[in-house]
């Protein structure tokens, strides 16, 4: 009986690190193919290592400037976009956390009602175009300003919070600014980590939006530019054709790809738990 | 009346400045939210950019006419029951089952580092993961096929391009990015359950499976409930990026959905009361599903969302 558990946990074992394999094995047969030679692509000879290293695919990519013109569009949509959303959810699930507040239960209602039905793709263009606001970064920012479910997360992290401090904080002649900024924040680090994170992914990873409402090509952000060098195959304007011999599109396919995950890449390990805390915070209350 | 008045104005005065921080988040919800509902008029009217929604000739029900006369509508609409049906029988289990075997690992080390790499792909936009698997299932140079040639000799499959394959690369796609970090919640929900359930199973002579079925699963049933009205209330929504990054027009018949049928109509083809018409036909058959299924799941005896 004992072995027989032993044995059925490992494996168990064994088969999570297969799909634990299986999530990133995708990506790391990319980061290959990223460094590999246009010969051994073709032949069929990457897997998880390089062969024939080289960095000629990045190289090209400096070369262009094009992926970095449009990753310089997407640090000016994740910075300013996070602050914002940051801004208003913080003061609106602020005041929505303190239950003395007349109203409250309307705005509650009235917030709610937005998750279960929405007005369609058109009528925010429309919108948008009515506010003209088309084509600009704000088209972006503003549409996806306060997300109902990180208010709702941070509303019940502001009523977890003990009511002494405050009370006393009252008492000492703080109005509610100063006792948000210099009690309340200091309190909440954890949560504005989390929620920071998860709105600074969205808008790396902004997509459908910019192909809705950006039309210049020189507001485009990463994403966009991603897609058009995967699938539209807009290689021509980078490549010579003579070069294409040289440098194989498949592996300027995938260095663009590793350039444009690179960062997430590179901070997801550290801030991995915030992420998890945050999914949490927000489910004690759905 | 009037002291009902003055203690309603002394509490807003009060709070003023909550009603100051509540300003910015107010007024996004009315514009961004609200708004745009009025501009669901224009489904019934012939909208002409110059004549603005108000201004339009209404046009009754003319748009949902052509709508349900319209053959492409019908394979868009199943092709999107389809691949949501797919996504509730293949994709929905996958971070349950992922939950109840990593709810087995003893090692505290060793379950974190597993955590780690199977939430990864949540984090990746779809543009990447497109890219990745486009790029893998390749029948030139991607991996997939060069191991089938290689080890099982068989020719090159055109998974992306063959109405076939296409919806189960979407079905793993999804599996892909969302099981993983699915599990969070699901093992949040076993973490609660009550040790002493366990002792007591155990010694009824209850193996570990029976212990699954009849502690575990249990256990997180409200869980599984919650996030299945969740899931249900997009029966008539497959998301918009994962579907526009892996279709081409070689499996539209099986890949075109409602979300980049609108796309397409409504801002590429300029059909703007057609596409809205069909945007609020989803949006109110997906609020009726969830309220279905919410008042479905209250009688079974489970929370429900509200």
């Amino acid at each position: 009986m004992v072995t027989m558990n032993r044995v059925a946990r490992m494996l168990n074992g064994l088969f999570l690190i297969l799909c634990a394999f299986a999530a990133l094995f995708p990506m790391l047969n990319v980061l290959a193919v990223s460094f590999s030679s246009s010969r051994s692509i073709l032949a069929g000879e990457v897997f998880l290592w390089p062969v024939e290293f080289n960095i000629q695919a990045f190289a090209k990519h400096f070369e262009s400037g094009l992926l970095f013109t449009a990753m310089r569009n997407t640090i000016i949509i994740t910075v300013v976009g996070t602050f914002l959303q940051m801004l208003a959810t913080t003061l609106t699930a602020y005041s929505l956390s303190k239950k003395r507040l007349r109203g409250r239960s309307f705005f509650l209602l009235m917030i709610l009602f937005t998750m279960l039905f929405g007005g369609g793709l058109i009528p925010m263009f429309l919108l948008l175009r009515n506010l003209h606001i088309l084509d600009t970064f704000w088209a972006i920012w503003l549409p996806g300003l306060v997300s109902v479910y990180n208010l709702f997360v941070m509303k019940s992290f502001f009523e977890g919070l003990p009511k002494e401090i405050e009370e006393s904080a009252t008492i000492d002649g703080a109005n509610d600014p100063m006792i948000l900024w210099k009690v309340v924040l200091p309190l909440s680090k954890p949560i504005l980590a989390a929620l920071s994170l998860f709105y600074a992914v969205g808008l790396w990873n902004v997509y459908a939006q910019a192909l809705y409402f950006l039309t210049s090509s020189n507001l485009m952000p990463l994403m966009v530019r991603l897609y058009q060098l995967i699938q539209v195959n807009a290689l021509d304007s980078m490549l010579d054709n003579s070069e294409l011999n040289l440098v194989q599109p498949e592996s300027i396919k995938a260095s663009a790809i590793i350039i444009s995950v690179l960062p997430i890449l590179c901070v997801y390990p550290f801030l991995q738990k915030y992420f998890v805390k945050g999914v949490l915070l927000g489910s004690v209350k759905g | 009346m009037k002291r009902i008045g003055s203690s309603l104005w002394r509490d807003i005065s009060r709070d003023k400045y909550l009603y100051l921080f509540l300003m910015p988040g107010l007024i996004f919800f009315v514009l961004f939210k609200y708004a745009p509902l009025y501009g669901e008029i224009i489904a019934f009217k012939d909208f002409r950019i110059m004549d603005g929604i108000w201004g339009s000739e209404w046009a009754g029900l003319k748009h949902f006419d052509r709508l349900f006369n319209d053959r492409d509508f019908w394979i868009i609409l199943r092709n999107t029951l389809l691949l949501n049906l797919y996504s509730i029988l293949f994709v929905f289990p996958a971070p349950i089952v992922l939950a109840l075997l990593l709810n087995e690992v003893r090692s505290h080390w060793f379950k974190r580092s597993l955590q780690n790499m199977l939430y990864l792909p949540h984090f990746i936009s779809w543009v990447v993961l497109g890219g990745v698997i486009i790029s893998i299932l390749s029948p030139s140079t991607g991996l997939v096929n060069i191991v089938l040639s290689k080890v099982f000799g068989i020719e090159p499959i055109y998974f992306m391009a063959s109405p076939f394959w296409w919806p189960i690369v979407f079905t793993l796609s999804s599996i892909w990015q969302t099981a993983g970090w699915g599990t969070i919640l699901y093992l949040a929900a076993m973490g609660n359950i009550d040790p002493q359930l366990y002792e007591a199973a155990k010694i009824d002579g209850a193996s570990k499976l029976r212990q699954i079925f009849h502690v575990t699963l249990p256990g997180i049933r409200g869980t599984i409930a919650i996030l299945l009205i969740l899931q249900m209330g997009k029966v008539m929504d497959v998301g918009f990026e994962q579907v526009f990054n892996l279709q081409n027009s070689a499996v539209f018949s099986v890949a075109d959905v409602i979300s980049t049928y609108v796309y397409r109509m409504g801002l590429l083809g300029a059909q703007y009361s057609y596409a809205t018409a069909v945007g609020l036909f989803q949006g109110i058959i997906g609020l009726i599903l969830v309220l279905l299924v919410n008042k479905a799941i209250k009688s079974m005896g489970e929370g429900g969302l509200w």
